[in-house]
C-alpha cells in the first residue's frame, strides 16, 4: 500500500473533512503531537564558534556550519515523542556549491564577457535571456534545495523524499513573478499558494504522500490583510517622502546645487529613517504573512490528519522584527539563534487534527547526492 | 533495559532489551532477530532527555534510549564515542583553514604575478574591442567638451607623445567634463582628461606629463593587468565566500580590494617614469610633473584644494612621487606653443574664475559633507 486515499477518519478542524476510503483492515492512525525542545540560548555559542571559524577559514566553513545548525535544530523538534533527524552532510553543501559555481558561474561570466566584447546588438540579445532566465533558475534552485532538504531530514528513520519536477516549478516561479509584477503585487497572495501547493503536494514521507488541499487553503482568507499592506505601504511610502522632505527642508539641508551629490548627513537621515520605519512596514505586514502562513499549513494534510499553525500578528511582527535587530547589531553572527528560535517558535504553535498512519510508513530512496549549490548562489536558505 | 528500535525500513518503531556486551551494544525486539553495534563507528545524538544511536553498518537505523539509560549503559565508553565527533571536527577545520591560506596566498600574490603575463597575452583586438565598450560606458557618464580647436591639440599631443612609445594601440585623448581633477588611460588607447584637470595645470608641460603618464600605462599595458587583477581577485573570492552578504563575507572582499590597490600603485611609479622618459625623446620638457604632484599633495598651497584632487586620492604618495619626478626630470622644450595652449584651456570652456577660486567654491558648497568622489574601476588614472 503506497498512497494517498487513506483517511483517520473526517477531522473536526472547522475546514471541512478529507475525504478518502478509510481501509477498515488497516489499525487506526495516530494524532499527531509536535514538541519543540529547542533551547536559542544554546545556540549563542554555537553562533559564536560559527563566526569565528567562518572568519579563520576565509567562510568556507559555512557549508558544515549551515549543516551543524540544522542538525541541531532537527534534533530539538520532536513529533509524537520522536526527534526529528537531519542526516546531511556539510560536504554535501559544499558539492552542491562547487557544481553551482560552473552551472551558474560559467554562464554568467560568458554572458559578462560578450556584453564587453560583443557591444550593444549582444546585450539586447542577453539581457532578457539572462534576466529571466536567471528568475527561472531561482525557482529551480529553491525546488532542489527543498528536495535535498527533504532527502536529508528523517523521522523514525525514515527520509522524506520531494518528488516533482524542478524545472515545471522554475516556469511556475516565473510566472508568478511575472503576473505578480503586471498585476501590481495583487496576484502574489495567490502565487504564494500555487506555489506552496507544488511543494507540499510532491512531498511524501517515506512512501506516504502529503497532499495540499488547496480548497482548505483558500479557507484562510488572506486578502484583507493584503489589502492592508499594499495600502499602508502606498501610504507609508508618501508620508516617508514628505516628512524627509519636511525634514531637511526644515534642517536646510535641501540646498545642494544641482549636479552634486547628497551630502553625508542627508545619506545618513535617509539610512536612519528608514531603520525606524522598517519595523513600521513589517508591522502593517504582519498580519498578512501571519495569514499565509495559517492558510497553508492549514493546506497541508497527511492521510486524515490536518494541521494548524496558530500564529498571530503581533507576535510574528515581534520575532521578525527582533531577529532583524539581532542580525543587525552582531553583524550575523547570531544567524543560528536566530533560527532555532524562529524554529521553537514556529513548532511550538504548530498543531495537528485528525489521524495519520505514520506506522505505514516505508523508506524512500536516498535523494540527491548533492545539495542547495543554486538557492546557495542566490541567498536563500529556509535555514 | 529498554529501548526504542527504528529498523530503517518503516517507520514501525519495535521495543528492544537493549545491554552493552563486548565493546558494542546488543539488542533485540522479542521474537526477533539479535543485532550488535560494535563500539567503533557508534554515533550518539543526545537531546533533551533522549540519546539517539546510530551505527554504519546498519545506516537507516535508529536506536532511541533515555539519556540516563544511555550514560548507565554506556559508561566510559559513552564518553569515548562523543569525544571521537570532536577530533574529526578538528581535522576538518584545520584543512578549511589551510585551504582558506592558500586562497589568500593566491589572491595577494599569485593574481598579481599572473596579471602582467595575462595581459600582454591579450590579443590587440580584443583588448580594442573591450575598450569600446568602456568607452561608450565613460562617454554616457562624462559628456566631451566641445572646444574642437583644443580637442585637436590634445589629441595631437598625445600622438606625439605615443609615437616615442612601442604601443600598437592608436592613442586618442579627449577632454571630458567631470567634477573632479583626474585622467584615465581606458582599454585600447583612449585617454580622459577631466576639464578641472585642465583647469588645474598651470602650465603646458604639466598637461603634457599627465598625458605622458597615461600613454606609459596604455604602453605598459597597465589597464589590461587591472582588468584581469580585479576579474582574477573578484571572481576568485566572489567564488569562495559565494557573493554572501555576512560580515565575514565582506571583510574577505575589501581584503582582495586592497590587493589590487597594493598594485595599482606600482603601476603608477612605472608610468611616471616611463612618461618622464616619453617627454625626454619627444623632446619636449619632463619638468612639469614634480609640480604637479607637489601642488596636488599640497606643498606650499592651499591644503583644502589636494583634499578635493581626485588625482591624489588614487595617488596617496604623491609628495614621494613628486620628488622622484624631479630627480629624474630633464629640461626640454614647451610642450605647447601658447596659443595651442590658449585653445586646450578655452576646450571645456574656462569659466570667468580662475581654478582655484572655483574649487574653493566648490569646497565651500559641499562643506564637509560629501565624501570626495572615489573615481571610476575600469580606468588606470
Amino acid at each position: 500500500m503506497t498512497d494517498a486515499t487513506l483517511d483517520g477518519g473526517p477531522i473536526n478542524d472547522g475546514l471541512g473533512p478529507l475525504h478518502g476510503v478509510y481501509p477498515q483492515d488497516f489499525e487506526a492512525g495516530e494524532v499527531l503531537r509536535f514538541q519543540s525542545t529547542l533551547q536559542p540560548k544554546r545556540f549563542l555559542g554555537l553562533s559564536l564558534r560559527n563566526g569565528l571559524l567562518n572568519i579563520v577559514t576565509l567562510t568556507l566553513y559555512r557549508f558544515w556550519g549551515k549543516t551543524e545548525v540544522r542538525r541541531r535544530v532537527w534534533q530539538g523538534v520532536r513529533l509524537n515523542g520522536d526527534a526529528f533527524e537531519y542526516t546531511g552532510r556539510g560536504k554535501e553543501l559544499f558539492i552542491g556549491f562547487l557544481l553551482a559555481l560552473v552551472a551558474l558561474g560559467l554562464p554568467m561570466l560568458l554572458t559578462v564577457f560578450a556584453i564587453q566584447f560583443g557591444g550593444p546588438a549582444m546585450i539586447a540579445v542577453l539581457y532578457p535571456i539572462l534576466y529571466f532566465g536567471l528568475f527561472w533558475l531561482w525557482g529551480f534552485g529553491l525546488f532542489t534545495a527543498f528536495r535535498y532538504m527533504a532527502s536529508r531530514t528523517t523521522w523514525r528513520g525514515v527520509r522524506f523524499r520531494l518528488g516533482g519536477s524542478a524545472r515545471s516549478y522554475g516556469f511556475k516561479y516565473l510566472g508568478a513573478l511575472f503576473l505578480s509584477g503586471l498585476t501590481m503585487g495583487w496576484f502574489w497572495p495567490v502565487a504564494q499558494r500555487g506555489l506552496a501547493e507544488k511543494l507540499w503536494d510532491e512531498l511524501r514521507f517515506g512512501d506516504r504522500r502529503i497532499r495540499f488541499r488547496m480548497a482548505r487553503a483558500e479557507k484562510v482568507s488572506v486578502y484583507g490583510w493584503y489589502a492592508l499592506g499594499w495600502v499602508g505601504t502606498l501610504v507609508g511610502y508618501l508620508v516617508f517622502v514628505i516628512g524627509m522632505v519636511g525634514l531637511f527642508a526644515a534642517l536646510g539641508m535641501m540646498d545642494a546645487p544641482e549636479g552634486q551629490p547628497p551630502g553625508l548627513g542627508f545619506t545618513l537621515g535617509i539610512y536612519g529613517m528608514m531603520l525606524v520605519l522598517a519595523p513600521l512596514f513589517l508591522l502593517i505586514w504582519s498580519p498578512f504573512h501571519a495569514a499565509m502562513l495559517r492558510s497553508i499549513s492549514a493546506g497541508v494534510t497527511l492521510d486524515g490528519a490536518g494541521f494548524h499553525l496558530d500564529v498571530k500578528a503581533m507576535p510574528l511582527w515581534w520575532l521578525t522584527v527582533s531577529n532583524m535587530a539581532a542580525l543587525l547589531l552582531s553583524l550575523g553572527f547570531l544567524t543560528p539563534w536566530v533560527q532555532a528560535r524562529t524554529a521553537h517558535f514556529m513548532v511550538s504553535r504548530l498543531t495537528s487534527a485528525g489521524l495519520a498512519h505514520l506506522d505505514l510508513a516505508r523508506q524512500a530512496g536516498r535523494g540527491p547526492g548533492s545539495g542547495e549549490g543554486l538557492a546557495d548562489a542566490f541567498g536563500f536558505s529556509a535555514i | 533495559m529498554k529501548g526504542r528500535f527504528h529498523d530503517g525500513l518503516s517507520a514501525r518503531p519495535s521495543t528492544v532489551e537493549v545491554a552493552w556486551i563486548d565493546d558494542g551494544l546488543r539488542f533485540a525486539a522479542e521474537g526477533g532477530q539479535a543485532r550488535f553495534w560494535p563500539q567503533v563507528g557508534l554515533k550518539v545524538v543526545r537531546e533533551g532527555d533522549q540519546a539517539r544511536l546510530s551505527h554504519p553498518s546498519d545506516p537507516d537505523a535508529r536506536l532511541v534510549l533515555t539519556e540516563a539509560d544511555w550514560l548507565a549503559l554506556g559508561g566510559s565508553a559513552a564518553v569515548a564515542v562523543e569525544k571521537r565527533g570532536r577530533v574529526r571536527e578538528f581535522r576538518l577545520v584545520a584543512g578549511l583553514a589551510a585551504a582558506g591560506l592558500s586562497v589568500t596566498a593566491f589572491v595577494f600574490w599569485g593574481v598579481p604575478v599572473f596579471a602582467g603575463p595575462l595581459a600582454r597575452a591579450t590579443p590587440i583586438q580584443m583588448e580594442k574591442d573591450m575598450g569600446r565598450s568602456f568607452d561608450a560606458q565613460m562617454g554616457a557618464m562624462f559628456r566631451r567638451c566641445e572646444g574642437e580647436a583644443g580637442q585637436g591639440v590634445l589629441d595631437e599631443l598625445g600622438t606625439r607623445l605615443s609615437m616615442q612609445s612601442d604601443t600598437s594601440f592608436d592613442v586618442r585623448v579627449r577632454a571630458v567634463q567631470a567634477p573632479f581633477v583626474n585622467a584615465f588611460a581606458l582599454p585600447g588607447g583612449s585617454v580622459l582628461v577631466t576639464d578641472d584637470l585642465i583647469r588645474e595645470a598651470e602650465t603646458p608641460d604639466e598637461l603634457a606629463a599627465v598625458v605622458a603618464h597615461e600613454v606609459a600605462h596604455i604602453e605598459k599595458r597597465h589597464v589590461m593587468q587591472a582588468v584581469w587583477r580585479s576579474l582574477g581577485v573578484g571572481l576568485l573570492l566572489d567564488a569562495v565566500v559565494g557573493g554572501g552578504t555576512g560580515a565575514g563575507q565582506q571583510a574577505v572582499l575589501l581584503a582582495g580590494q586592497a590587493t589590487d590597490l597594493r598594485y595599482g600603485r606600482e603601476a603608477e611609479l612605472e608610468a611616471d617614469e616611463r612618461g618622464q622618459a616619453l617627454l625626454t625623446a619627444a623632446g619636449m620638457s619632463s619638468q612639469g610633473m614634480a609640480p604637479f604632484f607637489a601642488r596636488m599633495h599640497g606643498e606650499g598651497e592651499d591644503k583644502r584644494l589636494a583634499t578635493a584632487a581626485e588625482f591624489v586620492s588614487t595617488h596617496p604618495d604623491s609628495a614621494r612621487r613628486a620628488q622622484r619626478a624631479r630627480a629624474y626630470e630633464k629640461a626640454g622644450a614647451p610642450a605647447l606653443t601658447p596659443s595651442e595652449w590658449a585653445a586646450v584651456r578655452a576646450s571645456c570652456g574656462a569659466g570667468s574664475k580662475d581654478a582655484v577660486t572655483r574649487l574653493k567654491d566648490r569646497l565651500r558648497r559641499r562643506g564637509d559633507k560629501t565624501p570626495v568622489d572615489q573615481g571610476d574601476q575600469v580606468g588606470q588614472d
